[in-house]
Protein backbone atom coordinates (compact mmCIF):
# COMPACT_ATOMS: atom_id res chain seq x y z
CA UNK A 1 0.00 0.00 0.00
CA UNK A 2 2.26 2.63 1.13
CA UNK A 3 5.24 1.38 -1.71
CA UNK A 4 1.70 2.38 -4.48
CA UNK A 5 1.22 5.83 -2.93
CA UNK A 6 5.55 6.54 -3.49
CA UNK A 7 5.19 5.40 -6.75
CA UNK A 8 2.60 6.83 -7.99
CA UNK A 9 3.97 10.47 -5.96
CA UNK A 10 6.71 9.53 -7.54
CA UNK A 11 4.85 9.22 -11.12
CA UNK A 12 2.84 12.71 -10.41
CA UNK A 13 6.19 14.50 -10.28
CA UNK A 14 7.49 13.06 -13.02
CA UNK A 15 4.50 14.13 -15.02
CA UNK A 16 4.50 17.75 -13.49
CA UNK A 17 8.22 17.51 -14.51
CA UNK A 18 7.49 16.68 -18.40
CA UNK A 19 5.08 19.88 -18.72
CA UNK A 20 6.84 22.40 -20.76
CA UNK A 21 8.13 25.69 -19.08
CA UNK A 22 5.41 27.90 -18.26
CA UNK A 23 6.67 31.42 -18.34
CA UNK A 24 3.26 32.85 -17.11
CA UNK A 25 4.12 31.14 -13.90
CA UNK A 26 7.98 32.12 -14.30
CA UNK A 27 7.01 35.52 -14.07
CA UNK A 28 5.41 34.97 -10.79
CA UNK A 29 8.33 32.99 -9.43
CA UNK A 30 10.64 35.53 -11.03
CA UNK A 31 8.53 38.06 -8.28
CA UNK A 32 8.33 35.38 -5.28
CA UNK A 33 11.77 34.67 -5.45
CA UNK A 34 12.67 37.71 -5.19
CA UNK A 35 14.58 38.26 -8.47
CA UNK A 36 12.97 41.44 -9.67
CA UNK A 37 14.46 42.84 -6.69
CA UNK A 38 17.76 43.42 -8.16
CA UNK A 39 17.03 42.49 -11.98
CA UNK A 40 13.71 44.93 -11.70
CA UNK A 41 10.18 43.63 -12.94
CA UNK A 42 10.67 43.15 -16.55
CA UNK A 43 14.39 41.62 -16.21
CA UNK A 44 15.91 44.86 -17.66
CA UNK A 45 18.34 45.10 -15.11
CA UNK A 46 19.79 47.74 -13.06
CA UNK A 47 23.45 49.63 -13.60
CA UNK A 48 23.85 49.36 -10.00
CA UNK A 49 22.04 46.12 -8.65
CA UNK A 50 22.00 43.36 -11.24
CA UNK A 51 22.44 42.97 -14.85
CA UNK A 52 19.46 42.68 -17.51
CA UNK A 53 17.98 38.82 -18.02
CA UNK A 54 15.98 39.26 -20.95
CA UNK A 55 14.83 38.70 -23.81
CA UNK A 56 17.28 36.40 -25.17
CA UNK A 57 18.81 34.88 -21.91
CA UNK A 58 22.47 32.99 -21.51
CA UNK A 59 22.13 29.40 -22.54
CA UNK A 60 20.25 27.54 -19.54
CA UNK A 61 22.95 25.75 -18.53
CA UNK A 62 25.09 29.03 -17.58
CA UNK A 63 22.11 30.41 -16.32
CA UNK A 64 21.19 27.41 -14.04
CA UNK A 65 25.05 26.91 -12.92
CA UNK A 66 24.93 30.45 -11.57
CA UNK A 67 21.73 30.57 -10.05
CA UNK A 68 22.84 28.13 -7.97
CA UNK A 69 26.54 29.24 -7.23
CA UNK A 70 27.03 32.40 -8.46
CA UNK A 71 30.68 34.29 -8.34
CA UNK A 72 29.62 38.03 -7.45
CA UNK A 73 27.25 39.92 -5.18
CA UNK A 74 23.99 37.73 -6.15
CA UNK A 75 23.26 35.40 -3.27
CA UNK A 76 22.46 31.77 -4.32
CA UNK A 77 19.51 30.01 -4.82
CA UNK A 78 20.04 26.28 -4.04
CA UNK A 79 17.81 23.38 -5.18
CA UNK A 80 16.24 23.56 -1.73
CA UNK A 81 14.46 26.73 -2.14
CA UNK A 82 14.56 26.87 -6.19
CA UNK A 83 13.14 23.59 -7.58
CA UNK A 84 14.64 22.73 -11.32
CA UNK A 85 11.11 22.60 -12.75
CA UNK A 86 10.85 26.74 -10.96
CA UNK A 87 13.98 27.53 -12.79
CA UNK A 88 12.96 26.04 -16.14
CA UNK A 89 9.57 28.25 -15.65
CA UNK A 90 11.76 31.49 -14.56
CA UNK A 91 14.05 30.57 -18.06
CA UNK A 92 10.89 30.49 -20.03
CA UNK A 93 9.68 33.69 -18.38
CA UNK A 94 13.05 35.58 -19.96
CA UNK A 95 12.93 34.10 -23.27
CA UNK A 96 8.83 35.15 -23.67
CA UNK A 97 10.39 38.50 -23.03
CA UNK A 98 9.39 41.39 -26.24
CA UNK A 99 12.41 43.40 -27.63
CA UNK A 100 11.92 46.74 -26.41
CA UNK A 101 11.40 49.43 -28.87
CA UNK A 102 14.26 50.64 -31.04
CA UNK A 103 16.24 54.41 -29.43
CA UNK A 104 15.37 56.04 -32.60
CA UNK A 105 11.68 55.19 -32.39
CA UNK A 106 11.58 57.44 -28.71
CA UNK A 107 11.20 60.39 -28.92
CA UNK A 108 12.54 61.06 -24.75
CA UNK A 109 15.56 59.18 -25.96
CA UNK A 110 16.74 61.67 -28.46
CA UNK A 111 16.69 64.87 -27.05
CA UNK B 1 53.65 77.16 8.39
CA UNK B 2 50.36 76.64 7.79
CA UNK B 3 48.13 78.93 7.87
CA UNK B 4 44.13 79.30 7.82
CA UNK B 5 42.16 81.29 5.23
CA UNK B 6 38.83 81.50 5.56
CA UNK B 7 37.57 80.80 1.70
CA UNK B 8 34.61 79.72 -0.29
CA UNK B 9 34.81 77.38 -3.33
CA UNK B 10 32.72 78.94 -5.56
CA UNK B 11 33.98 82.40 -5.35
CA UNK B 12 37.55 81.05 -5.81
CA UNK B 13 37.74 78.58 -8.51
CA UNK B 14 37.25 80.68 -11.14
CA UNK B 15 40.60 82.32 -10.59
CA UNK B 16 42.31 79.82 -9.91
CA UNK B 17 41.24 77.89 -13.03
CA UNK B 18 42.35 80.80 -14.86
CA UNK B 19 45.69 80.91 -13.01
CA UNK B 20 46.34 77.09 -13.54
CA UNK B 21 45.84 78.02 -17.40
CA UNK B 22 48.27 80.64 -17.50
CA UNK B 23 51.09 78.33 -16.52
CA UNK B 24 50.45 75.81 -18.82
CA UNK B 25 53.00 75.15 -21.11
CA UNK B 26 51.95 74.13 -24.93
CA UNK B 27 52.97 70.59 -24.51
CA UNK B 28 50.84 70.36 -21.97
CA UNK B 29 47.52 71.78 -23.78
CA UNK B 30 48.12 69.81 -26.09
CA UNK B 31 48.22 66.54 -23.94
CA UNK B 32 44.73 67.68 -22.45
CA UNK B 33 43.23 68.37 -25.79
CA UNK B 34 44.12 64.92 -26.64
CA UNK B 35 42.53 63.55 -23.52
CA UNK B 36 39.75 65.78 -23.65
CA UNK B 37 38.87 64.26 -27.29
CA UNK B 38 39.30 61.06 -25.75
CA UNK B 39 37.10 61.29 -22.90
CA UNK B 40 34.38 63.05 -24.75
CA UNK B 41 34.42 59.76 -27.41
CA UNK B 42 34.21 57.57 -24.43
CA UNK B 43 31.79 59.56 -22.90
CA UNK B 44 29.49 59.62 -26.43
CA UNK B 45 29.83 55.50 -26.33
CA UNK B 46 28.16 55.57 -22.70
CA UNK B 47 25.15 57.82 -23.64
CA UNK B 48 24.75 55.47 -26.47
CA UNK B 49 24.96 52.47 -24.54
CA UNK B 50 22.85 54.24 -21.66
CA UNK B 51 20.14 54.96 -24.01
CA UNK B 52 19.56 51.39 -25.10
CA UNK B 53 19.63 50.38 -21.66
CA UNK B 54 16.52 52.76 -21.17
CA UNK B 55 14.36 51.25 -24.30
CA UNK B 56 13.98 48.00 -22.02
CA UNK B 57 11.23 47.95 -19.38
CA UNK B 58 10.32 51.53 -21.41
CA UNK B 59 6.39 51.09 -21.35
CA UNK B 60 6.14 48.92 -18.03
CA UNK B 61 4.34 49.32 -15.00
CA UNK B 62 5.15 50.18 -12.36
CA UNK B 63 7.03 52.76 -14.45
CA UNK B 64 10.69 52.15 -15.25
CA UNK B 65 13.88 54.75 -13.24
CA UNK B 66 14.59 55.67 -16.85
CA UNK B 67 11.40 56.76 -18.01
CA UNK B 68 11.02 58.59 -15.02
CA UNK B 69 14.17 60.84 -15.36
CA UNK B 70 13.14 61.05 -19.13
CA UNK B 71 10.06 62.54 -18.90
CA UNK B 72 11.39 64.61 -16.51
CA UNK B 73 14.35 65.87 -18.43
CA UNK B 74 12.27 66.61 -21.51
CA UNK B 75 10.02 69.18 -19.31
CA UNK B 76 13.12 70.89 -17.68
CA UNK B 77 15.90 70.98 -19.81
CA UNK B 78 15.76 74.15 -21.66
CA UNK B 79 14.76 75.75 -17.85
CA UNK B 80 16.91 77.25 -15.43
CA UNK B 81 16.98 73.56 -13.49
CA UNK B 82 18.31 72.17 -10.58
CA UNK B 83 18.33 68.45 -9.64
CA UNK B 84 18.08 68.72 -5.37
CA UNK B 85 18.54 65.54 -4.57
CA UNK B 86 20.13 61.85 -5.82
CA UNK B 87 18.93 60.72 -8.91
CA UNK B 88 19.51 56.79 -8.43
CA UNK B 89 22.01 57.01 -11.63
CA UNK B 90 20.11 58.00 -15.03
CA UNK B 91 20.23 61.91 -14.98
CA UNK B 92 24.03 61.57 -14.43
CA UNK B 93 23.52 59.06 -17.44
CA UNK B 94 21.82 60.69 -19.82
CA UNK B 95 20.73 64.91 -18.62
CA UNK B 96 23.17 67.13 -19.90
CA UNK B 97 24.83 68.43 -16.42
CA UNK B 98 26.84 71.62 -16.81
CA UNK B 99 26.55 74.46 -14.17
CA UNK B 100 27.90 73.60 -10.75
CA UNK B 101 24.02 74.43 -9.48
CA UNK B 102 22.68 71.71 -11.59
CA UNK B 103 23.33 69.31 -8.68
CA UNK B 104 23.48 69.25 -4.81
CA UNK B 105 26.02 66.30 -4.52
CA UNK B 106 24.97 63.56 -2.18
CA UNK B 107 24.30 63.56 1.41
CA UNK B 108 28.24 62.26 2.52
CA UNK B 109 26.79 59.89 5.29
CA UNK B 110 24.05 58.17 2.98
CA UNK B 111 21.48 58.53 5.72
CA UNK B 112 17.77 57.94 4.86
CA UNK B 113 15.75 60.90 5.73
CA UNK B 114 18.17 63.50 4.50
CA UNK B 115 16.41 63.15 0.88
CA UNK B 116 13.20 65.58 1.50
CA UNK B 117 14.68 67.98 3.47
CA UNK B 118 18.22 68.92 1.85
CA UNK B 119 15.87 68.96 -1.49
CA UNK B 120 13.67 71.83 0.53
CA UNK B 121 16.54 73.26 1.85
CA UNK B 122 18.21 73.71 -1.79
CA UNK B 123 15.23 74.94 -3.66
CA UNK B 124 15.02 77.78 -0.73
CA UNK B 125 18.57 78.69 -1.66
CA UNK B 126 17.23 78.52 -5.46
CA UNK B 127 14.50 80.61 -4.91
CA UNK B 128 16.41 83.78 -4.99
CA UNK B 129 17.59 83.10 -8.44
CA UNK B 130 14.35 81.89 -9.73
CA UNK B 131 15.56 78.61 -10.50
CA UNK B 132 13.75 75.34 -11.10
CA UNK B 133 14.34 73.13 -8.52
CA UNK B 134 13.36 68.81 -9.15
CA UNK B 135 13.92 66.29 -6.77
CA UNK B 136 13.15 62.62 -7.55
CA UNK B 137 12.13 61.79 -3.86
CA UNK B 138 12.37 57.88 -2.33
CA UNK B 139 9.49 56.49 -0.75
CA UNK B 140 11.24 55.31 2.46
CA UNK B 141 13.52 58.64 2.26
CA UNK B 142 9.83 60.57 2.57
CA UNK B 143 8.39 58.90 5.57
CA UNK B 144 11.30 59.93 7.79
CA UNK B 145 9.93 63.25 8.10
CA UNK B 146 7.20 64.31 6.00
CA UNK B 147 6.64 67.74 8.04
CA UNK B 148 8.88 69.07 5.27
CA UNK B 149 5.68 68.96 2.79
CA UNK B 150 4.12 71.08 5.69
CA UNK B 151 7.04 73.48 5.33
CA UNK B 152 7.30 73.16 1.83
CA UNK B 153 3.57 74.81 1.76
CA UNK B 154 3.75 77.34 4.26
CA UNK B 155 6.79 79.32 3.05
CA UNK B 156 5.98 78.73 -0.68
CA UNK B 157 9.26 77.45 -1.63
CA UNK B 158 8.98 76.47 -5.35
CA UNK B 159 9.92 72.64 -5.76
CA UNK B 160 8.74 70.21 -8.05
CA UNK B 161 8.75 66.46 -6.55
CA UNK B 162 8.92 63.64 -8.55
CA UNK B 163 8.81 60.26 -6.24
CA UNK B 164 10.86 56.84 -6.75
CA UNK B 165 8.30 55.02 -4.99
CA UNK B 166 9.33 51.78 -5.21
CA UNK B 167 6.77 50.44 -2.02
CA UNK B 168 9.76 49.44 -0.14
CA UNK B 169 13.24 50.44 1.95
CA UNK B 170 14.43 48.95 -1.04
CA UNK B 171 17.88 48.67 -0.42
CA UNK B 172 16.66 46.78 2.66
CA UNK B 173 14.55 44.79 0.73
CA UNK B 174 18.08 43.34 -1.26
CA UNK B 175 20.12 42.96 1.44
CA UNK B 176 18.07 41.18 3.92
CA UNK B 177 17.14 38.62 0.90
CA UNK B 178 20.78 38.30 0.19
CA UNK B 179 21.30 36.85 3.72
CA UNK B 180 18.72 35.06 3.78
CA UNK B 181 19.79 33.34 0.65
CA UNK B 182 23.26 32.79 2.06
CA UNK B 183 21.88 30.60 4.65
CA UNK B 184 19.29 28.53 2.83
CA UNK B 185 16.12 30.48 3.94
CA UNK B 186 13.79 31.47 1.42
CA UNK B 187 12.40 33.98 0.85
CA UNK B 188 9.56 34.51 3.05
CA UNK B 189 10.68 37.46 5.58
CA UNK B 190 12.85 39.61 3.06
CA UNK B 191 9.89 41.87 3.35
CA UNK B 192 9.75 42.29 6.86
CA UNK B 193 9.98 45.49 7.88
CA UNK B 194 11.11 46.91 4.55
CA UNK B 195 8.50 47.36 2.51
CA UNK B 196 5.90 49.62 2.68
CA UNK B 197 2.56 48.16 1.00
CA UNK B 198 -0.47 46.69 3.39
CA UNK B 199 -2.00 49.31 2.52
CA UNK B 200 0.53 51.43 -0.26
CA UNK B 201 0.91 54.95 0.99
CA UNK B 202 -0.54 57.57 -0.64
CA UNK B 203 1.61 59.96 -0.82
CA UNK B 204 -0.84 62.73 -3.01
CA UNK B 205 -3.39 62.34 -0.45
CA UNK B 206 -0.09 63.32 2.74
CA UNK B 207 0.79 65.84 0.67
CA UNK B 208 -2.25 67.48 -0.40
CA UNK B 209 -3.17 67.34 3.23
CA UNK B 210 -0.21 69.49 3.85
CA UNK B 211 -0.96 71.81 1.60
CA UNK B 212 0.42 70.90 -1.24
CA UNK B 213 -0.53 70.72 -4.68
CA UNK B 214 0.12 66.50 -5.64
CA UNK B 215 -1.27 63.89 -8.25
CA UNK B 216 -0.72 60.15 -8.08
CA UNK B 217 -0.18 57.21 -7.28
CA UNK B 218 0.97 56.81 -11.18
CA UNK B 219 1.72 53.61 -12.41
CA UNK B 220 0.95 54.09 -16.17
CA UNK B 221 4.07 55.56 -18.02
CA UNK B 222 1.77 57.83 -20.74
CA UNK B 223 0.15 59.39 -17.88
CA UNK B 224 3.14 60.64 -16.23
CA UNK B 225 4.31 63.18 -19.03
CA UNK B 226 0.82 65.11 -18.32
CA UNK B 227 1.11 65.04 -14.56
CA UNK B 228 5.13 66.63 -14.36
CA UNK B 229 3.20 69.31 -16.82
CA UNK B 230 0.91 70.57 -14.05
CA UNK B 231 2.93 69.83 -11.36
CA UNK B 232 5.16 72.59 -13.25
CA UNK B 233 2.39 74.95 -13.56
CA UNK B 234 1.95 75.18 -9.62
CA UNK B 235 5.93 75.56 -9.09
CA UNK B 236 6.38 78.15 -12.01
CA UNK B 237 3.74 80.07 -9.97
CA UNK B 238 6.33 79.84 -6.70
CA UNK B 239 5.00 76.90 -4.90
CA UNK B 240 5.73 73.20 -3.94
CA UNK B 241 4.32 70.42 -5.90
CA UNK B 242 4.50 66.54 -6.01
CA UNK B 243 3.95 63.89 -8.85
CA UNK B 244 3.62 60.22 -6.79
CA UNK B 245 5.13 58.08 -9.36
CA UNK B 246 4.89 53.73 -8.71
CA UNK B 247 8.18 52.71 -10.41
CA UNK B 248 10.32 49.93 -10.64
CA UNK B 249 12.94 48.93 -7.71
CA UNK B 250 15.55 50.65 -9.24
C1 LIG C 1 19.02 57.05 9.04
C2 LIG C 1 19.16 55.78 8.31
N1 LIG C 1 18.40 54.72 8.65
C3 LIG C 1 18.53 53.55 7.99
C4 LIG C 1 19.41 53.43 6.96
C5 LIG C 1 19.56 52.11 6.21
N2 LIG C 1 18.99 52.23 4.88
C6 LIG C 1 19.79 52.39 3.80
S1 LIG C 1 18.89 52.49 2.36
C7 LIG C 1 17.43 52.31 3.22
C8 LIG C 1 16.12 52.28 2.49
C9 LIG C 1 15.82 53.52 1.75
O1 LIG C 1 14.52 53.47 1.20
P1 LIG C 1 14.10 54.51 0.11
O2 LIG C 1 14.48 55.87 0.57
O3 LIG C 1 12.69 54.29 -0.26
O4 LIG C 1 15.07 54.16 -1.10
P2 LIG C 1 15.08 52.77 -1.95
O5 LIG C 1 16.20 51.95 -1.41
O6 LIG C 1 13.75 52.14 -1.83
O7 LIG C 1 15.35 53.22 -3.36
C10 LIG C 1 17.65 52.17 4.59
C11 LIG C 1 16.59 52.02 5.59
C12 LIG C 1 20.19 54.56 6.62
N3 LIG C 1 21.07 54.53 5.60
N4 LIG C 1 20.03 55.72 7.30
MG1 LIG D 1 11.92 53.14 -1.76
Amino acid sequence: MMRRVVLAAALMAGALFAQPPNPTNGRKLFTRFGCYQCHQREAQGAAATGPRLGPHPIPFARFTRYVRQPTGQMPPYTIKVVKDAELADIYAFLESLPDPPAVKDIPLLNQ
Amino acid sequence: MDIAIAADAEATLPALTEAVKRLLTADRKRAFADRGAKLAAAHQKAVEAARVEATYGWDASPISTARLAMELWGQIKNKDWSLVSGGGGWPSRLWAFDKHHQHIGSSGGAGVGYGAPASLGAALANRKYGRLSVSIQNDGDLMYAPGVLWTAAHHKIPLLSVMHNNRAYHQEVMHIQRLANRHQRGIENAGIGTTLVDPNIDYATVARGMGVHAEGPILEAKNLGPAIGRALEVVSKGEPALVDVVTQPR
